[in-house]
């Protein structure tokens, strides 16, 4: 079932996660949820790519992750920020920065 | 760091897939139930909330397949589950599997074992230290390029001159055997003299006590001898203080300085007993040539430079002795000098086998083609469900790598059984055996031909099957699955397994005809009812008298025993036990010492051995037991065979001719010819007829020489039973001398083309098993085309057409192929049979039969198989054939 992931340019989704993560450990639907409010709903997360970009990012060290009760009392998976991955977010907003930049002044000139 | 953390969380995906299945779908149903929580919360229906939640996440299994498809891991899982949905299919179809897996059995298997026997014999390195550095070493006059035997003068020059080289050794050339007595029965075992640095050129050493040391080659040093592992334990019974024993070899003491590990058995290709070490009195003369040296070069030593050094101690030598011919060095690796005479074969065989190997993937990769066709329906269909075509060519490609494997296990095991017969039954006489084995490198050999032929005769199949839109074969009837494209595949196999079966036909062919030829071979003499055997007298007979007398009261005894016609001893004997050459001067040619050297054989024999043989006189008169010859002063007297006296006193009697022996020399003594005999083989029934000289054996200077013989022994019965008779004359006259080597004629001729013998057997069963192979796989595919095409056989006999025309319409198919195949196979073995070149004996490598018999015979069993479909073919009932419709 498609849904419109407004442009999510690739690779762009680990960082909003990386981003989403950055300021406490969430579980799955909360970090769709978050990426959702804070993009005013522009950004759509499914499942589809939000599960496969999970195990990509626990591969890659980047998050780490660890079971616990939700305040409903259910046990969700929740993952936090390693310190590779602060690293890696900081770089990544560096990158992000520098080129939306330039992207910017190239299409205002 | 990063690879390991992968690495880790992939086996544990792997090996506890449960738990992590587990969790994933906990953490979906929780992402699901928090997103309907959420929906309710916002107000809307718990129902209307699970519905959209359900909507918007998608098909669940696609979520979690991939998830699952983020890691290394997956792949594997992949892997896991097409091999067991290949093996499924394999039990699905018993005959088709065990067929293939049978004729991929044959082909891997057989490949094994001539692999190992090719990499144990030719590929690895020799078991000694820094192998590589070792080089054979011989002399020889220019023009030549084998290493020859080198004699005592050069050796010693040689050896304390030389730089090139850590060490230097050398062994008796003619290294055989020695009588060891003392020890209960006296017998022969096998055994060679070595210089005293033998085996710390080599860089072995003993297992048990030291090798020889520096000097004790010298003249007066104390005999010594190293044992093996073997008489050790066969003969001392393991005695733990063997280590300055002594034991008698040729009725001499020698001490045991060692014992040589088990499977140490350089330079000889048959297990040896005992290494003694030879003592070097300065020489008198250059010749004889009776030594092969090799050396271990210093490192960074090129052979070039070790060649130019012996090189100009040769020539030393040859001024030292201004009689002897000018000779050069040639050094070739030593592994390579050991396994010259059978790398052709065995690269041959190679080659044979993997052309069976071939053959066996084409076969299958026939089946497979077939069965394609048969499975496009169910291909289709994965396809339509989303599969890629890559994903159903890897799933097809698992499948047949999966059926090589198991052909390949069962060959493993078929490899295993035909070396093991092979090392016990084959021919012993071939170097390096106890080197050969299923080991390392011969599994990895097999493995990559197990992959690699699975992905060959997969590849194709897979392709087919994988073609072509998804819509045609869900709606294709019955009967029309097979493309034209797939034909033409079948076709294209059917020709090359014909060209590639015609190929090894003919070459089995040339091998058979050239074999029959050399057992044809008129080897000069009668070889029935002829025993032969070595005795060797004990050093403690060191005058010519005494030696003279011994053989004199022996033969006498031996030919008065009932049921022997004659007897006879030889320095030499046939057909391939040839002991000296040595050159010729015929009186009246001058003494140009640039001459090329004119060699004969030459042995001394007793007057009757020419009898014993049945040898038949052409000229003049055999020796007698009354010749004069025992004296310095007698005159010395020759007999010739055919070839010496066509070749050097053409259209003359050579009877009363003279000539001298050994290096020109006027002052030579000169020798009289009393007769002429025909020619007899000594060097190998395949050798040409060279000149032969015989002298008597009582002649004085020959006499010395004549301590250990030939003895053939001519009766009526059956040659082993005079055995017995001639054992207790021997122990009548010295209860120490062994009756060695006992073998009738027959049984010599026969062992010395054994080799030749195998290797025809071998390429011969190679040869049908290709054949068969063809066969069945011509037969699979007329059979699979009848059955296809039963609409059109029905419509064609429905249209008139007699089961005559159905029959010649089949048979020309399968002809036609059949015929394609044996061109391109004749043009094959045209272009490649040249390499038995070195291994035929007076057949050319076109032989003009062997093409065109095993041509028809290939065309006649390709026709056979073709008839039996065509029959079937005639057999459809038109209405029957019709009503598929």
């Amino acid at each position: 079932m498609p849904e419109k992931t407004a442009g999510l340019v690739q690779g762009t989704l680990d960082m909003l996660i990386l981003k989403t993560l950055a300021l406490e450990p969430m579980h799955g639907y909360g970090i769709s949820l978050r990426i959702e409010q804070i993009s005013k709903g522009v950004f759509q997360v499914n499942a589809g790519s939000l599960f496969p970009a999970f195990r990509r990012l626990e591969r890659n060290g980047l998050v780490a992750s660890e079971w616990r009760p939700t305040e409903n009392n259910r046990r969700a998976k929740y993952y936090r920020l390693t310190e590779l991955g602060r690293k890696k977010l900081k770089a990544e907003t560096r990158e992000w920065q520098t080129q939306t930049a330039a992207i910017a002044r190239i299409l205002e000139a | 760091m990063a690879i390991l953390r992968k690495l880790v969380s992939g086996l544990k995906v792997l090996f506890r897939s449960g738990t992590a299945e587990k969790e994933l779908d906990e953490e979906l149903t929780d992402y699901f139930e928090e997103a309907v929580a959420a929906k309710v919360r916002a107000g809307a229906a718990p129902e209307q909330a699970r519905r959209e939640v359900t909507m918007e996440m998608g098909n669940m299994d696609s979520v979690k397949h991939e998830v699952r498809s983020v890691g290394w891991e997956f792949s594997i899982e992949t892997l896991l589950r097409d091999v067991h949905y290949g093996l499924r299919m394999i039990r699905k179809s018993p005959a088709f599997a065990s067929l293939s897996i049978l004729a991929i059995a044959i082909g891997i298997g057989a490949n094994t074992a001539i692999f190992s026997l090719v990499y144990g014999i030719l590929l690895s390195p020799l078991p000694y230290p820094d192998s590589k550095r070792l080089v054979a070493v011989g002399l020889h006059e220019r023009g030549e390029d084998t290493p020859h035997a080198m004699g005592v003068a050069d050796f010693l020059a040689w050896r304390d001159q030389q730089q090139s080289f850590e060490h230097v050794a050398v062994f008796s050339a003619g290294y055989g055997s020695f009588d060891l007595s003392g020890l209960g029965t006296p017998e022969t075992i096998p055994g060679v003299s070595v210089s005293a640095d033998f085996f710390s050129t080599l860089g072995v050493s003993p297992m048990l006590g030291r090798g020889f040391l520096p000097g004790e080659d010298r003249p007066q040093s104390p005999p010594v001898a190293v044992i093996s592992e073997e008489f050790w334990r066969n003969h001392l019974g393991s005695d733990p203080n063997v280590l300055n024993r002594s034991i008698t070899l040729d009725g001499r003491p020698y001490t045991i300085v060692g014992v040589m590990p088990a499977q140490f058995r350089f330079p000889a290709s048959k297990p040896l007993d005992v290494w003694t070490v030879r003592a070097f009195a300065p020489p008198v003369a250059r010749p004889p040539y009776g030594l092969r040296a090799f050396g271990h070069l210093k490192p960074g030593v090129t052979v070039q430079a070790a060649k130019a050094e012996l090189d100009a101690c040769a020539a030393r030598i040859t001024q030292q002795y201004p009689n002897s011919p000018e000779l050069v060095s040639t050094m070739v690796p030593l592994k390579q000098w050991m396994v010259q005479n059978v790398s052709t074969a065995l690269l041959v065989l190679l080659g044979a086998i993997s052309l069976v190997l071939l053959i066996a993937i084409v076969n299958v990769a026939n089946l497979l083609l077939a069965r394609a066709s048969v499975r496009r329906g169910e291909i289709a269909l994965r396809v339509a469900l989303g599969a890629s075509r890559w994903r159903i060519v890897r799933q097809l490609l698992t499948e047949s790598v999966l059926l090589s494997s198991l052909g390949g296990i069962l060959g493993l095991l078929l490899a295993y059984f035909s070396l093991r017969a092979f090392l016990a039954f084959g021919p012993g006489n071939m170097p390096r055996l106890e080197d050969v084995g299923i080991n390392g490198a011969v599994l990895i050999f097999t493995c990559a031909i197990c992959v690699g032929s699975g992905i060959v005769f997969g590849l194709a199949p897979a392709l087919e099957a994988s073609r072509g839109s998804v819509h045609d074969p869900l709606k294709a009837e019955k009967g029309n699955l097979s493309s034209q494209a797939a034909r033409r595949t079948h076709n294209a196999l059917i020709v090359s397994e014909v060209a590639l079966a015609l190929l090894l036909m003919i070459g089995s062919g040339l091998l058979i005809r050239s074999f029959l030829r050399l057992r044809d071979v008129d080897p000069g003499f009668r070889t029935d009812h002829l025993l032969t055997a070595v005795i060797a007298l004990p050093r403690s007979y060191d005058k010519p008298p005494e030696i003279r007398a011994f053989w004199k009261e022996f033969l006498a005894k031996v030919e008065a025993m009932p049921g022997v016609s004659a007897a006879g001893i030889s320095m030499s004997l046939p057909p391939n036990h040839l002991a000296i050459t040595n050159p010729f001067t015929v009186e009246g040619q001058g003494y140009d010492r640039n001459r090329k050297l004119q060699l004969a054989e030459e042995m001394a024999v007793s007057p009757d051995y020419f009898r014993a043989l049945g040898i038949p006189l052409v000229r003049g008169r055999w020796f007698t037991e009354s010749d004069k010859v025992e004296q310095d002063n007698d005159p010395m007297i020759v007999v010739i065979n055919e070839t010496m006296a066509k070749q050097y006193f053409k259209g003359q009697d050579p009877v009363g001719k003279r000539l001298q022996t050994g290096d020109p020399d006027p002052k030579a003594r000169w020798e009289t010819i009393i007769g002429v005999v025909g020619d007899v083989k000594y060097q190998g029934l395949d050798a040409a007829p060279e000149p032969t000289l015989y002298v008597p054996y009582n002649e004085n200077g020959w006499t010395l020489w004549s301590r250990g013989m030939y003895l053939v022994v001519r009766t009526p019965m059956e040659p082993q039973s005079v055995v017995p008779g001639l054992r207790a004359q021997l122990a009548s006259m010295n209860k120490d001398m062994p009756l060695a080597r006992v073998q009738t004629m027959d049984q010599l001729i026969e062992d010395s083309v054994v080799q030749e013998k195998f290797r025809t057997w071998l390429v011969s069963g190679f040869a049908t098993i290709a054949l068969l192979l063809a066969v069945i796989g011509i037969y699979a595919v007329i059979s699979y085309g009848v059955a296809q095409q039963t609409r059109e056989i029905g419509v064609r006999m429905a249209l008139g057409a007699s089961a005559a025309d159905v029959l010649k319409m089949v048979l020309s198919h399968g002809l036609r192929l059949a015929a394609a195949g044996v061109a391109l196979g004749l043009i094959g073995a045209l272009a490649v049979t040249r390499i038995l070149r070195s291994m035929l004996f007076s057949t050319s490598s076109t032989d003009f039969m062997s093409f065109v018999l095993t041509s028809v015979v290939l065309l006649a069993v390709a026709l056979l198989a073709c008839y039996i479909p065509a029959l079937r073919a005639t057999k459809v009932d038109p209405i029957v054939a019709l009503r598929y419709e």
